[in-house]
Protein backbone atom coordinates (compact mmCIF):
# COMPACT_ATOMS: atom_id res chain seq x y z
CA UNK A 1 0.00 0.00 0.00
CA UNK A 2 1.29 3.42 -0.94
CA UNK A 3 1.26 6.41 1.36
CA UNK A 4 -1.53 8.01 -0.64
CA UNK A 5 -4.47 5.94 0.49
CA UNK A 6 -6.89 6.61 3.31
CA UNK A 7 -5.14 3.98 5.47
CA UNK A 8 -1.83 5.78 5.28
CA UNK A 9 -0.47 6.19 8.83
CA UNK A 10 -0.03 9.96 8.58
CA UNK A 11 -3.51 10.52 7.41
CA UNK A 12 -4.96 8.20 9.97
CA UNK A 13 -3.23 10.03 12.79
CA UNK A 14 -4.39 13.33 11.42
CA UNK A 15 -7.88 11.98 11.06
CA UNK A 16 -7.96 10.68 14.61
CA UNK A 17 -6.72 13.98 15.97
CA UNK A 18 -9.36 15.79 13.99
CA UNK A 19 -12.08 13.53 15.23
CA UNK A 20 -11.03 13.74 18.85
CA UNK A 21 -10.92 17.50 18.71
CA UNK A 22 -14.36 17.77 17.21
CA UNK A 23 -15.86 14.76 18.98
CA UNK A 24 -17.93 13.80 15.95
CA UNK A 25 -17.41 14.13 12.33
CA UNK A 26 -19.15 13.14 9.21
CA UNK A 27 -17.22 11.02 6.91
CA UNK A 28 -18.35 11.26 3.36
CA UNK A 29 -17.59 8.52 1.01
CA UNK A 30 -18.67 8.32 -2.59
CA UNK A 31 -20.89 5.31 -1.82
CA UNK A 32 -22.21 6.15 1.61
CA UNK A 33 -21.68 8.67 4.34
CA UNK A 34 -21.64 7.94 8.09
CA UNK A 35 -21.11 9.67 11.34
CA UNK A 36 -18.06 8.77 13.35
CA UNK A 37 -18.16 9.08 17.10
CA UNK A 38 -14.78 9.81 18.58
CA UNK A 39 -13.15 7.49 21.10
CA UNK A 40 -13.15 10.23 23.73
CA UNK A 41 -16.79 10.85 23.33
CA UNK A 42 -17.51 7.15 23.46
CA UNK A 43 -15.67 6.88 26.76
CA UNK A 44 -17.52 9.88 28.12
CA UNK A 45 -20.87 8.44 27.12
CA UNK A 46 -20.19 4.99 28.56
CA UNK A 47 -18.91 6.55 31.76
CA UNK A 48 -22.10 8.60 32.08
CA UNK A 49 -24.21 5.54 31.39
CA UNK A 50 -22.31 3.58 34.03
CA UNK A 51 -22.85 6.26 36.66
CA UNK A 52 -26.50 6.54 35.73
CA UNK A 53 -27.14 2.81 35.89
CA UNK A 54 -25.27 2.39 39.16
CA UNK A 55 -27.20 5.31 40.65
CA UNK A 56 -30.48 3.84 39.46
CA UNK A 57 -29.78 0.39 40.84
CA UNK A 58 -28.60 1.80 44.17
CA UNK A 59 -31.65 3.99 44.56
CA UNK A 60 -34.10 1.24 43.63
CA UNK A 61 -32.33 -1.04 46.08
CA UNK A 62 -32.65 1.68 48.71
CA UNK A 63 -36.34 2.14 47.92
CA UNK A 64 -36.95 -1.59 48.21
CA UNK A 65 -35.08 -1.58 51.49
CA UNK A 66 -37.26 1.25 52.77
CA UNK A 67 -40.43 -0.56 51.82
CA UNK A 68 -39.50 -3.74 53.64
CA UNK A 69 -37.78 -2.11 56.64
CA UNK A 70 -35.05 -4.72 56.59
CA UNK A 71 -36.30 -6.41 59.72
CA UNK A 72 -39.43 -7.60 58.05
CA UNK A 73 -37.33 -9.38 55.45
CA UNK A 74 -35.26 -11.00 58.15
CA UNK A 75 -38.42 -12.27 59.77
CA UNK A 76 -39.88 -13.17 56.42
CA UNK A 77 -36.90 -15.39 55.83
CA UNK A 78 -37.48 -17.13 59.13
CA UNK A 79 -41.14 -17.60 58.35
CA UNK A 80 -40.49 -18.94 54.89
CA UNK A 81 -38.02 -21.52 56.13
CA UNK A 82 -38.89 -24.95 54.86
CA UNK A 83 -39.65 -27.64 57.39
CA UNK A 84 -36.61 -29.16 59.03
CA UNK A 85 -37.46 -32.59 57.67
CA UNK A 86 -37.23 -31.21 54.13
CA UNK A 87 -34.23 -29.00 54.73
CA UNK A 88 -32.16 -31.71 56.37
CA UNK A 89 -31.50 -33.92 53.32
CA UNK A 90 -30.87 -30.83 51.19
CA UNK A 91 -27.92 -29.94 53.39
CA UNK A 92 -25.88 -32.94 52.20
CA UNK A 93 -24.08 -33.65 55.42
CA UNK A 94 -23.53 -29.99 56.28
CA UNK A 95 -26.34 -30.13 58.87
CA UNK A 96 -24.47 -28.50 61.67
CA UNK A 97 -23.31 -25.66 59.48
CA UNK A 98 -26.88 -25.17 58.26
CA UNK A 99 -28.10 -25.06 61.84
CA UNK A 100 -25.35 -22.58 62.71
CA UNK A 101 -26.23 -20.23 59.91
CA UNK A 102 -29.93 -20.38 60.75
CA UNK A 103 -29.13 -19.74 64.39
CA UNK A 104 -27.12 -16.71 63.30
CA UNK A 105 -30.22 -15.42 61.52
CA UNK A 106 -32.38 -16.01 64.57
CA UNK A 107 -29.91 -14.16 66.75
CA UNK A 108 -30.03 -11.18 64.41
CA UNK A 109 -33.82 -11.02 64.66
CA UNK A 110 -33.64 -11.30 68.44
CA UNK A 111 -31.20 -8.42 68.48
CA UNK A 112 -33.86 -6.09 67.13
CA UNK A 113 -35.42 -3.77 69.59
CA UNK A 114 -39.03 -4.47 68.78
CA UNK A 115 -40.22 -7.99 68.30
CA UNK A 116 -43.97 -8.31 68.15
CA UNK A 117 -45.87 -11.11 69.82
CA UNK A 118 -46.82 -12.91 66.68
CA UNK A 119 -43.21 -12.80 65.54
CA UNK A 120 -42.41 -15.32 68.22
CA UNK A 121 -44.43 -17.90 66.32
CA UNK A 122 -41.91 -17.57 63.49
CA UNK A 123 -39.15 -17.67 66.01
CA UNK A 124 -40.46 -20.94 67.32
CA UNK A 125 -40.72 -22.25 63.77
CA UNK A 126 -37.11 -21.28 63.08
CA UNK A 127 -35.92 -22.90 66.31
CA UNK A 128 -37.90 -26.00 65.43
CA UNK A 129 -36.19 -26.14 62.03
CA UNK A 130 -32.75 -25.60 63.58
CA UNK A 131 -33.25 -28.36 66.11
CA UNK A 132 -34.60 -30.73 63.48
CA UNK A 133 -31.62 -30.12 61.25
CA UNK A 134 -29.25 -30.58 64.18
CA UNK A 135 -31.13 -32.32 67.00
CA UNK A 136 -28.09 -32.19 69.26
CA UNK A 137 -27.75 -28.40 69.23
CA UNK A 138 -28.28 -28.09 73.00
CA UNK A 139 -27.56 -24.38 73.09
CA UNK A 140 -30.34 -23.67 70.60
CA UNK A 141 -32.86 -25.54 72.80
CA UNK A 142 -31.61 -23.85 75.91
CA UNK A 143 -31.39 -20.28 74.66
CA UNK A 144 -34.50 -20.72 72.53
CA UNK A 145 -36.37 -22.04 75.56
CA UNK A 146 -35.32 -19.03 77.60
CA UNK A 147 -36.24 -16.51 74.93
CA UNK A 148 -39.63 -18.07 74.28
CA UNK A 149 -40.51 -18.30 77.96
CA UNK A 150 -39.01 -15.09 79.32
CA UNK A 151 -39.13 -12.62 76.46
CA UNK A 152 -42.07 -13.90 74.48
CA UNK A 153 -44.07 -15.15 77.44
CA UNK A 154 -44.83 -18.29 75.46
CA UNK A 155 -44.14 -20.98 78.03
CA UNK A 156 -46.12 -23.46 75.93
CA UNK A 157 -43.78 -23.04 72.95
CA UNK A 158 -40.74 -23.01 75.22
CA UNK A 159 -41.77 -26.29 76.80
CA UNK A 160 -42.58 -27.83 73.44
CA UNK A 161 -39.11 -26.96 72.15
CA UNK A 162 -37.37 -28.19 75.28
CA UNK A 163 -39.33 -31.42 75.43
CA UNK A 164 -38.34 -32.10 71.83
CA UNK A 165 -34.71 -31.81 72.90
CA UNK A 166 -34.95 -34.33 75.74
CA UNK A 167 -34.81 -37.50 73.66
CA UNK A 168 -31.80 -36.74 71.41
CA UNK A 169 -29.81 -35.20 74.27
CA UNK A 170 -29.96 -37.65 77.11
CA UNK A 171 -26.64 -36.46 78.50
CA UNK A 172 -27.57 -32.79 78.70
CA UNK A 173 -28.66 -31.43 82.07
CA UNK A 174 -29.48 -28.00 80.70
CA UNK A 175 -32.69 -29.03 78.97
CA UNK A 176 -34.41 -30.73 81.94
CA UNK A 177 -33.08 -27.99 84.21
CA UNK A 178 -34.71 -25.36 82.03
CA UNK A 179 -37.92 -27.39 81.85
CA UNK A 180 -37.92 -27.65 85.62
CA UNK A 181 -37.54 -23.91 85.85
CA UNK A 182 -40.42 -23.30 83.44
CA UNK A 183 -42.69 -25.62 85.39
CA UNK A 184 -41.77 -24.07 88.68
CA UNK A 185 -41.56 -20.43 87.76
CA UNK A 186 -44.18 -20.02 85.07
CA UNK A 187 -46.59 -22.87 85.54
CA UNK A 188 -46.36 -23.29 89.32
CA UNK A 189 -46.34 -27.04 88.83
CA UNK A 190 -43.95 -28.00 91.57
CA UNK A 191 -44.13 -31.74 91.27
CA UNK A 192 -43.35 -31.72 87.54
CA UNK A 193 -40.61 -29.17 88.22
CA UNK A 194 -39.14 -31.49 90.83
CA UNK A 195 -39.22 -34.42 88.39
CA UNK A 196 -37.34 -32.49 85.73
CA UNK A 197 -34.88 -31.19 88.27
CA UNK A 198 -34.24 -34.74 89.47
CA UNK A 199 -33.72 -35.78 85.86
CA UNK A 200 -31.14 -33.01 85.48
CA UNK A 201 -29.48 -34.03 88.73
CA UNK A 202 -29.01 -37.60 87.50
CA UNK A 203 -26.70 -36.54 84.62
CA UNK A 204 -23.16 -37.56 85.59
CA UNK A 205 -20.15 -35.26 85.37
CA UNK A 206 -18.82 -32.12 86.93
CA UNK A 207 -20.25 -28.71 86.14
CA UNK A 208 -20.46 -27.49 83.35
CA UNK A 209 -20.63 -30.95 81.74
CA UNK A 210 -22.76 -32.21 84.59
CA UNK A 211 -25.36 -30.20 86.49
CA UNK A 212 -24.41 -27.68 89.18
CA UNK A 213 -23.90 -29.30 92.60
CA UNK A 214 -27.08 -27.85 94.08
CA UNK A 215 -29.39 -29.43 91.51
CA UNK A 216 -30.10 -32.56 93.52
CA UNK A 217 -30.85 -30.53 96.66
CA UNK A 218 -33.16 -28.28 94.67
CA UNK A 219 -34.99 -31.27 93.31
CA UNK A 220 -35.50 -32.80 96.73
CA UNK A 221 -36.66 -29.53 98.22
CA UNK A 222 -39.04 -28.97 95.34
CA UNK A 223 -40.55 -32.39 95.94
CA UNK A 224 -41.29 -31.61 99.54
CA UNK A 225 -41.81 -27.89 99.85
CA UNK A 226 -42.29 -26.44 96.42
CA UNK A 227 -44.21 -23.45 97.66
CA UNK A 228 -41.64 -22.21 100.14
CA UNK A 229 -40.14 -18.84 99.15
CA UNK A 230 -36.73 -20.01 100.38
CA UNK A 231 -36.77 -22.75 97.77
CA UNK A 232 -37.86 -20.30 95.12
CA UNK A 233 -35.00 -18.00 96.03
CA UNK A 234 -32.51 -20.81 95.92
CA UNK A 235 -33.80 -21.84 92.52
CA UNK A 236 -33.71 -18.33 91.14
CA UNK A 237 -30.23 -17.67 92.43
CA UNK A 238 -29.10 -20.88 90.79
CA UNK A 239 -30.59 -19.66 87.53
CA UNK A 240 -28.98 -16.27 87.98
CA UNK A 241 -25.63 -17.99 88.41
CA UNK A 242 -25.88 -19.56 84.98
CA UNK A 243 -27.35 -16.68 83.08
CA UNK A 244 -25.04 -14.26 81.34
CA UNK A 245 -27.64 -12.44 79.29
CA UNK A 246 -28.20 -9.02 80.86
CA UNK A 247 -31.88 -8.82 80.07
CA UNK A 248 -32.60 -12.18 81.66
CA UNK A 249 -30.43 -11.43 84.64
CA UNK A 250 -32.37 -8.28 85.29
CA UNK A 251 -35.65 -10.19 85.06
CA UNK A 252 -34.41 -12.80 87.48
CA UNK A 253 -33.03 -10.22 89.87
CA UNK A 254 -36.36 -8.44 89.87
CA UNK A 255 -38.05 -11.71 90.72
CA UNK A 256 -35.52 -12.44 93.44
CA UNK A 257 -36.21 -9.05 95.05
CA UNK A 258 -39.92 -9.66 94.99
CA UNK A 259 -39.60 -13.10 96.54
CA UNK A 260 -37.13 -11.88 99.16
CA UNK A 261 -39.80 -9.44 100.20
CA UNK A 262 -42.31 -12.25 100.50
CA UNK A 263 -39.83 -14.36 102.44
CA UNK A 264 -39.22 -11.53 104.92
CA UNK A 265 -42.94 -10.93 105.34
CA UNK A 266 -43.58 -14.60 106.04
CA UNK A 267 -40.65 -14.79 108.41
CA UNK A 268 -41.80 -11.72 110.33
CA UNK A 269 -45.35 -13.03 110.61
CA UNK A 270 -44.13 -16.37 111.82
CA UNK A 271 -42.05 -14.72 114.52
CA UNK A 272 -45.05 -12.64 115.51
CA UNK A 273 -47.12 -15.80 115.85
CA UNK A 274 -44.39 -17.41 117.92
CA UNK A 275 -44.21 -14.32 120.13
CA UNK A 276 -47.97 -14.34 120.56
CA UNK A 277 -47.98 -18.05 121.40
CA UNK A 278 -45.37 -17.72 124.14
CA UNK A 279 -46.54 -14.42 125.67
CA UNK A 280 -50.25 -14.53 125.07
CA UNK A 281 -50.29 -11.19 123.24
CA UNK A 282 -49.02 -9.78 119.98
CA UNK A 283 -45.98 -7.49 119.99
CA UNK A 284 -46.75 -3.78 119.84
CA UNK A 285 -44.05 -3.18 117.25
CA UNK A 286 -41.55 -5.16 115.20
CA UNK A 287 -38.76 -3.88 117.44
CA UNK A 288 -40.21 -5.92 120.28
CA UNK A 289 -39.37 -9.09 118.33
CA UNK A 290 -35.77 -8.00 118.18
CA UNK A 291 -35.73 -7.11 121.89
CA UNK A 292 -37.23 -10.50 122.71
CA UNK A 293 -34.32 -12.12 120.90
CA UNK A 294 -36.51 -13.68 118.21
CA UNK A 295 -34.83 -11.67 115.44
CA UNK A 296 -31.27 -10.43 115.07
CA UNK A 297 -32.70 -7.25 113.55
CA UNK A 298 -35.50 -6.07 111.33
CA UNK A 299 -34.56 -7.13 107.78
CA UNK A 300 -34.18 -4.26 105.32
CA UNK A 301 -36.94 -4.05 102.75
CA UNK A 302 -35.48 -5.04 99.33
CA UNK A 303 -37.08 -2.10 97.55
CA UNK A 304 -35.84 0.47 100.07
CA UNK A 305 -39.20 0.82 101.83
CA UNK A 306 -40.29 -0.18 105.33
CA UNK A 307 -42.13 -3.09 106.88
CA UNK A 308 -45.42 -1.89 108.32
CA UNK A 309 -46.89 -3.89 111.16
CA UNK A 310 -50.53 -3.95 112.13
CA UNK A 311 -50.62 -5.02 115.78
CA UNK A 312 -54.40 -5.64 115.63
CA UNK A 313 -54.31 -8.29 112.91
CA UNK A 314 -50.73 -9.48 113.33
CA UNK A 315 -50.12 -8.89 109.61
CA UNK A 316 -46.98 -7.29 108.20
CA UNK A 317 -47.08 -5.24 105.02
CA UNK A 318 -44.47 -3.59 102.88
CA UNK A 319 -44.66 0.14 102.27
CA UNK A 320 -43.75 -0.45 98.61
CA UNK A 321 -45.95 -3.43 97.75
CA UNK A 322 -49.41 -3.91 99.13
CA UNK A 323 -50.08 -7.23 97.44
CA UNK A 324 -48.86 -10.58 98.69
CA UNK A 325 -47.60 -13.28 96.35
CA UNK A 326 -50.13 -16.06 96.49
CA UNK A 327 -48.02 -18.92 95.28
CA UNK A 328 -45.37 -18.65 97.93
CA UNK A 329 -47.62 -18.51 100.95
CA UNK A 330 -47.00 -21.77 102.76
CA UNK A 331 -50.04 -23.97 102.35
CA UNK A 332 -48.90 -27.04 104.18
CA UNK A 333 -47.25 -27.60 107.48
CA UNK A 334 -44.16 -29.10 105.90
CA UNK A 335 -43.19 -25.79 104.42
CA UNK A 336 -42.91 -24.14 107.82
CA UNK A 337 -40.92 -26.93 109.34
CA UNK A 338 -37.79 -25.72 107.61
CA UNK A 339 -35.32 -27.52 105.47
CA UNK A 340 -35.80 -31.25 105.27
CA UNK A 341 -32.09 -31.90 104.96
CA UNK B 1 8.20 -46.10 39.82
CA UNK B 2 6.48 -45.22 36.57
CA UNK B 3 3.31 -44.56 38.51
CA UNK B 4 5.21 -42.23 40.78
CA UNK B 5 6.72 -40.24 37.91
CA UNK B 6 3.30 -39.86 36.30
CA UNK B 7 1.92 -38.84 39.69
CA UNK B 8 4.58 -36.20 40.23
CA UNK B 9 4.09 -34.93 36.72
CA UNK B 10 0.35 -34.69 37.26
CA UNK B 11 0.93 -32.87 40.50
CA UNK B 12 3.18 -30.35 38.75
CA UNK B 13 0.60 -29.92 36.03
CA UNK B 14 -2.17 -29.38 38.57
CA UNK B 15 -0.17 -26.70 40.30
CA UNK B 16 -0.50 -24.67 37.13
CA UNK B 17 -4.31 -24.69 37.36
CA UNK B 18 -5.60 -21.24 38.26
CA UNK B 19 -8.87 -22.72 39.47
CA UNK B 20 -7.02 -24.48 42.26
CA UNK B 21 -5.74 -21.24 43.72
CA UNK B 22 -9.11 -19.57 43.41
CA UNK B 23 -10.80 -22.35 45.33
CA UNK B 24 -8.03 -22.41 47.91
CA UNK B 25 -8.33 -18.67 48.37
CA UNK B 26 -12.06 -18.89 48.97
CA UNK B 27 -11.63 -21.79 51.37
CA UNK B 28 -9.17 -19.81 53.46
CA UNK B 29 -11.44 -16.78 53.26
CA UNK B 30 -14.35 -18.82 54.59
CA UNK B 31 -12.29 -20.36 57.38
CA UNK B 32 -11.12 -16.88 58.34
CA UNK B 33 -14.60 -15.43 58.16
CA UNK B 34 -15.65 -17.72 60.99
CA UNK B 35 -13.78 -15.33 63.32
CA UNK B 36 -16.04 -12.54 62.17
CA UNK B 37 -19.22 -14.61 62.32
CA UNK B 38 -18.40 -15.91 65.77
CA UNK B 39 -18.60 -12.34 67.01
CA UNK B 40 -22.20 -11.85 65.98
CA UNK B 41 -23.56 -15.17 67.12
CA UNK B 42 -24.94 -15.97 70.54
CA UNK B 43 -23.55 -18.73 72.69
CA UNK B 44 -21.32 -21.47 71.46
CA UNK B 45 -18.85 -19.72 69.16
CA UNK B 46 -16.41 -22.66 69.28
CA UNK B 47 -19.00 -24.63 67.48
CA UNK B 48 -19.41 -22.10 64.69
CA UNK B 49 -15.66 -21.83 64.07
CA UNK B 50 -15.14 -25.59 64.00
CA UNK B 51 -18.20 -26.09 61.89
CA UNK B 52 -17.43 -23.47 59.31
CA UNK B 53 -13.79 -24.51 59.18
CA UNK B 54 -14.45 -28.22 58.68
CA UNK B 55 -17.30 -27.58 56.26
CA UNK B 56 -15.13 -25.24 54.17
CA UNK B 57 -12.32 -27.77 54.00
CA UNK B 58 -14.80 -30.44 53.02
CA UNK B 59 -16.72 -28.42 50.45
CA UNK B 60 -13.74 -26.82 48.76
CA UNK B 61 -11.86 -30.11 48.85
CA UNK B 62 -14.76 -31.72 47.00
CA UNK B 63 -14.88 -28.88 44.47
CA UNK B 64 -11.14 -29.16 43.86
CA UNK B 65 -11.39 -32.94 43.57
CA UNK B 66 -14.19 -32.66 41.04
CA UNK B 67 -13.00 -29.78 38.91
CA UNK B 68 -9.39 -30.82 38.77
CA UNK B 69 -10.19 -34.54 38.63
CA UNK B 70 -12.52 -34.41 35.62
CA UNK B 71 -9.86 -32.96 33.36
CA UNK B 72 -7.29 -35.59 34.18
CA UNK B 73 -7.87 -37.90 31.26
CA UNK B 74 -10.14 -35.91 28.98
CA UNK B 75 -7.65 -33.07 28.78
CA UNK B 76 -4.93 -35.47 27.65
CA UNK B 77 -7.27 -36.82 25.01
CA UNK B 78 -8.21 -33.34 23.83
CA UNK B 79 -4.61 -32.21 23.62
CA UNK B 80 -3.70 -35.48 21.93
CA UNK B 81 -0.89 -35.86 24.45
CA UNK B 82 -2.45 -39.19 25.34
CA UNK B 83 -0.90 -40.72 22.19
CA UNK B 84 2.59 -40.10 23.41
CA UNK B 85 1.82 -42.01 26.57
CA UNK B 86 -0.28 -44.91 25.34
CA UNK B 87 2.24 -45.60 22.61
CA UNK B 88 4.91 -46.14 25.25
CA UNK B 89 5.21 -49.51 26.95
CA UNK B 90 3.23 -48.38 29.96
CA UNK B 91 0.13 -50.33 30.92
CA UNK B 92 -2.89 -48.06 30.81
CA UNK B 93 -3.87 -48.83 34.36
CA UNK B 94 -0.50 -47.51 35.50
CA UNK B 95 -1.14 -44.29 33.67
CA UNK B 96 -4.55 -43.97 35.31
CA UNK B 97 -3.23 -44.85 38.74
CA UNK B 98 -0.42 -42.35 38.33
CA UNK B 99 -2.91 -39.67 37.39
CA UNK B 100 -5.04 -40.55 40.40
CA UNK B 101 -2.08 -40.47 42.77
CA UNK B 102 -1.00 -37.13 41.36
CA UNK B 103 -4.40 -35.68 42.06
CA UNK B 104 -4.44 -37.17 45.54
CA UNK B 105 -1.06 -35.53 46.21
CA UNK B 106 -2.49 -32.23 44.95
CA UNK B 107 -5.49 -32.63 47.20
CA UNK B 108 -3.28 -33.49 50.12
CA UNK B 109 -1.21 -30.35 49.62
CA UNK B 110 -4.38 -28.28 49.40
CA UNK B 111 -5.92 -29.89 52.44
CA UNK B 112 -2.75 -29.28 54.42
CA UNK B 113 -2.88 -25.59 53.54
CA UNK B 114 -6.55 -25.38 54.58
CA UNK B 115 -5.93 -27.37 57.77
CA UNK B 116 -3.08 -25.08 58.74
CA UNK B 117 -5.44 -22.15 58.19
CA UNK B 118 -8.05 -23.80 60.39
CA UNK B 119 -5.55 -24.66 63.11
CA UNK B 120 -4.34 -21.06 63.19
CA UNK B 121 -7.90 -19.82 63.54
CA UNK B 122 -8.63 -22.38 66.28
CA UNK B 123 -5.46 -21.39 68.11
CA UNK B 124 -6.18 -17.68 67.84
CA UNK B 125 -9.76 -18.10 69.02
CA UNK B 126 -8.77 -20.42 71.88
CA UNK B 127 -10.83 -23.31 70.64
CA UNK B 128 -9.57 -26.60 72.10
CA UNK B 129 -8.09 -28.81 69.39
CA UNK B 130 -9.09 -32.40 70.14
CA UNK B 131 -8.09 -35.64 68.47
CA UNK B 132 -11.60 -35.77 67.05
CA UNK B 133 -10.77 -32.79 64.83
CA UNK B 134 -7.96 -34.79 63.24
CA UNK B 135 -10.12 -37.89 62.91
CA UNK B 136 -12.72 -35.79 61.17
CA UNK B 137 -10.10 -34.26 58.87
CA UNK B 138 -8.75 -37.71 58.02
CA UNK B 139 -12.21 -38.87 57.01
CA UNK B 140 -12.81 -35.71 55.01
CA UNK B 141 -9.65 -36.52 53.09
CA UNK B 142 -10.86 -40.07 52.60
CA UNK B 143 -14.09 -38.69 51.17
CA UNK B 144 -12.05 -36.56 48.79
CA UNK B 145 -10.17 -39.68 47.70
CA UNK B 146 -13.42 -41.46 46.91
CA UNK B 147 -14.79 -38.44 45.04
CA UNK B 148 -11.58 -38.19 43.06
CA UNK B 149 -11.87 -41.83 42.11
CA UNK B 150 -15.43 -41.15 40.92
CA UNK B 151 -14.20 -38.17 38.89
CA UNK B 152 -11.42 -40.26 37.35
CA UNK B 153 -13.89 -43.01 36.52
CA UNK B 154 -16.20 -40.64 34.65
CA UNK B 155 -13.28 -38.88 33.09
CA UNK B 156 -12.23 -42.09 31.32
CA UNK B 157 -15.33 -42.25 29.13
CA UNK B 158 -17.04 -38.85 28.94
CA UNK B 159 -16.22 -35.22 28.37
CA UNK B 160 -15.08 -32.96 31.18
CA UNK B 161 -18.43 -31.17 31.54
CA UNK B 162 -20.40 -34.39 31.72
CA UNK B 163 -18.04 -35.93 34.23
CA UNK B 164 -18.32 -32.82 36.39
CA UNK B 165 -22.10 -33.15 36.39
CA UNK B 166 -21.98 -36.90 37.05
CA UNK B 167 -19.46 -36.57 39.85
CA UNK B 168 -21.47 -33.81 41.52
CA UNK B 169 -24.52 -36.04 41.19
CA UNK B 170 -22.67 -38.92 42.84
CA UNK B 171 -21.63 -36.57 45.65
CA UNK B 172 -25.25 -35.56 46.24
CA UNK B 173 -26.49 -39.14 45.96
CA UNK B 174 -23.73 -40.31 48.27
CA UNK B 175 -25.02 -38.05 50.99
CA UNK B 176 -28.63 -39.05 50.47
CA UNK B 177 -28.13 -42.79 50.08
CA UNK B 178 -28.85 -43.26 53.79
CA UNK B 179 -32.43 -42.27 53.03
CA UNK B 180 -32.70 -45.08 50.49
CA UNK B 181 -32.43 -47.55 53.31
CA UNK B 182 -35.22 -45.74 55.14
CA UNK B 183 -37.43 -45.96 52.07
CA UNK B 184 -36.61 -49.61 51.63
CA UNK B 185 -38.00 -50.39 55.04
CA UNK B 186 -41.46 -49.36 53.90
CA UNK B 187 -41.44 -51.52 50.76
CA UNK B 188 -42.30 -55.16 50.16
CA UNK B 189 -39.59 -57.81 50.32
CA UNK B 190 -38.55 -57.90 46.65
CA UNK B 191 -38.36 -54.15 46.17
CA UNK B 192 -36.68 -53.89 49.52
CA UNK B 193 -33.95 -56.22 48.33
CA UNK B 194 -33.56 -54.26 45.10
CA UNK B 195 -33.37 -50.91 46.87
CA UNK B 196 -30.96 -52.32 49.43
CA UNK B 197 -28.76 -53.61 46.63
CA UNK B 198 -28.67 -50.10 45.15
CA UNK B 199 -27.93 -48.69 48.59
CA UNK B 200 -24.95 -50.95 49.14
CA UNK B 201 -23.54 -50.30 45.66
CA UNK B 202 -23.72 -46.52 45.94
CA UNK B 203 -21.12 -44.82 48.08
CA UNK B 204 -22.44 -43.77 51.48
CA UNK B 205 -20.51 -40.56 51.88
CA UNK B 206 -22.23 -39.72 55.14
CA UNK B 207 -20.01 -42.36 56.75
CA UNK B 208 -17.09 -39.96 56.31
CA UNK B 209 -18.91 -37.11 57.99
CA UNK B 210 -17.64 -36.62 61.53
CA UNK B 211 -18.38 -32.91 61.75
CA UNK B 212 -21.29 -33.56 64.09
CA UNK B 213 -19.09 -35.72 66.32
CA UNK B 214 -16.52 -32.97 66.63
CA UNK B 215 -19.04 -30.31 67.51
CA UNK B 216 -21.07 -32.39 69.93
CA UNK B 217 -17.99 -34.07 71.42
CA UNK B 218 -19.24 -37.55 70.57
CA UNK B 219 -16.58 -40.19 70.67
CA UNK B 220 -15.67 -42.04 67.49
CA UNK B 221 -13.91 -45.25 68.46
CA UNK B 222 -10.81 -46.66 66.80
CA UNK B 223 -12.70 -49.71 65.55
CA UNK B 224 -15.22 -47.48 63.80
CA UNK B 225 -12.41 -45.40 62.42
CA UNK B 226 -10.58 -48.45 61.06
CA UNK B 227 -13.73 -49.84 59.46
CA UNK B 228 -14.55 -46.50 57.86
CA UNK B 229 -11.00 -46.19 56.53
CA UNK B 230 -11.22 -49.71 55.11
CA UNK B 231 -14.59 -48.89 53.54
CA UNK B 232 -13.30 -45.72 51.88
CA UNK B 233 -10.12 -47.30 50.58
CA UNK B 234 -11.81 -50.41 49.19
CA UNK B 235 -14.51 -48.32 47.54
CA UNK B 236 -11.91 -46.04 45.92
CA UNK B 237 -9.93 -49.11 44.78
CA UNK B 238 -13.09 -50.59 43.28
CA UNK B 239 -13.79 -47.39 41.35
CA UNK B 240 -10.22 -47.20 40.09
CA UNK B 241 -10.31 -50.80 38.93
CA UNK B 242 -13.53 -50.12 37.08
CA UNK B 243 -11.99 -47.02 35.54
CA UNK B 244 -8.95 -49.05 34.42
CA UNK B 245 -11.13 -51.67 32.79
CA UNK B 246 -13.03 -48.99 30.87
CA UNK B 247 -9.87 -47.14 30.00
CA UNK B 248 -8.21 -50.31 28.76
CA UNK B 249 -10.98 -50.87 26.23
CA UNK B 250 -11.17 -47.28 25.12
CA UNK B 251 -10.18 -46.46 21.55
CA UNK B 252 -8.57 -43.07 21.04
CA UNK B 253 -9.28 -41.54 17.68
Amino acid sequence: MSGQGLQSPDRLVYYQKFVSRNLTTRYDHPVMSFKVISARRRYLLSFLALVLLLGASLSTQYLLEQRSHGRATKLEQLRLLPKGEILRPALLGYHQLGADLLWLRVVQVLGDRVVRDKDYEWLYHALDVITTVDPKYVYAYEAGGVVLAELAGRVDLSNRLLEKGLAPNTSSWQIPFRLGFNHFFHLGDHSRAAEYMAQAARIPGLFPIGPPHYTARLASRLYVQGKNPEVALEFLEAMLDQTTDELLREKLQRRIRRISLERDLQMLEQQIRQYADSRGRRPASLMELVLAGLLPGIPSEPYGGDYLYDSKTGKVMSSTHDERMGVYVPADSLATRGDIE
Amino acid sequence: MRILSIAINTFRENLREKLLYNLLFFALLMIGSSILLSRITLGDYHRLILDLGLASINLFGVLIAIFVGIGLVSKEVDRKTIYTIVSKPIPRYEFLLGKYCGLVITLFANTVVMVVGLLIVLQVMDVPITSLVFKSLALIFLELMVITAVAVLFSTFTSATLSAIFTLAVYVIGHLSGDLKEFARKLDDVSQMAVNAIYYTLPNLDRFNLKGHVIHHLDFGMADMALTLAYGLTYAAFLLLLASVIFQRRDFQ
